[in-house]
């Protein structure tokens, strides 16, 4: 039986991984940048984020530029491989479906 | 005292494998494009500067253009002109691409970067030092178009290997080929052949990346 990770399969969380997937592996993009390509609100991204986070799927650090705080999110490896298994998941499914 | 504590929005499972397969291709697609969706446009810019340009080179020489002339020094501020142009929107729209992005190595990117420039110049040099050891104007005139075609088909061909882009490899190469057979034409000629072969695979290009990005390839 394919069990589909909890974490991931929800629309938002499952767009914002897609999203930080499509970066190279070690790639980091800003909260305001992120927030931008997926078109959400700051609370409801906030939210997602740190359940994936909880999950360590993705790593949320704060850095400076200049004198303005700036918050980087990134794919970790755990993430980036369960998004993998999750996109395996999905076809192994689709491909018993048939 | 207890708080309703309500579902964040997005938080409900997807329906199906197709939909969140779908959801996966959408997103993606909507961030490719939202990422190179300017890419076309310096793709426009450039076959403009090269389709104009090299048509001004070659309207500012005797037994160039037939139908009308352009003085030396007015086709040579034109073709600087759209050049510098297009290097400037280039320089804004790519340096815009990775905004709000930090990457992890930026080697590739850095020596692609600095590569470009010093290239260029380099090509320019030389063509100062072929003048200095007597080559004429109309050698001239063949050397330069023929050096900076064949250095920016050599980008695309090191940016197509850096990226991945196949797209980029066709574009490489039409451009190195153009600048190859450019010289053979003979001056002014040759700058008709970088107008048209050139200028025209950059339009070309830019019409096939633009309904690609449209289609998500």
């Amino acid at each position: 039986m394919i069990e589909l990770d909890p974490v991931i399969h929800a629309a938002a969380r499952l767009r914002i991984s897609a999203t930080l997937a499509s970066l190279d592996d070690g790639d980091r993009i800003t909260f305001p940048r992120l927030q931008e390509l997926l078109d959400m609100t700051a609370g409801n991204l906030s939210t997602h984020l740190r359940k994936l986070e909880d999950a360590e799927y993705v790593s949320v650090t704060k850095a400076h530029q200049g004198r303005t705080p700036v918050t980087f999110v990134t794919l970790t490896r755990r993430g980036r491989r369960a998004f993998e298994d999750y996109t395996d998941a999905l076809r192994a499914l689709l491909a018993g479906e048939k | 005292m207890t708080v309703n504590q309500t579902p964040a929005d997005g938080d409900e499972p997807l329906p199906s494998p197709d939909a969140a397969l779908a959801l996966i291709r959408d997103q993606q697609r909507s961030v490719e494009r939202n990422q190179l969706g300017g890419i076309p446009w310096v793709l426009v810019m450039w076959g403009i500067a090269w389709g104009v340009g090299f048509l001004a080179l070659w309207s500012g020489y005797d037994g160039g253009n037939p139908w009308f002339q352009l003085p030396r020094a007015v086709a040579g501020a034109i073709f600087g002109a759209i050049f510098l142009a297009a290097s400037i929107v280039s320089v804004i729209v790519i340096s815009r691409l990775g905004r709000g992005v930090r990457v992890a190595s930026g080697f590739g990117g850095t020596v692609f970067g600095i590569s470009s420039s010093a290239s260029f110049v380099a090509v320019y040099l030389i063509g100062v030092a072929l003048a200095r050891a007597g080559a004429d104007g109309a050698l001239i005139s063949l050397y330069l178009p023929a050096g900076f075609g064949m250095t920016t088909g050599l980008l695309f061909l090191m940016g197509a290997a850096l990226w991945r882009s196949v797209s980029q490899v066709v574009l490489g190469a039409i451009i190195m080929v153009t600048a190859v057979v450019a010289p053979f034409f003979g001056a002014p000629t040759n700058n008709v052949v970088m107008a048209v072969l050139g200028g025209g695979s950059f339009l070309i290009a830019a019409v096939a990346m633009q309904l690609g990005l449209k289609r998500g390839r």
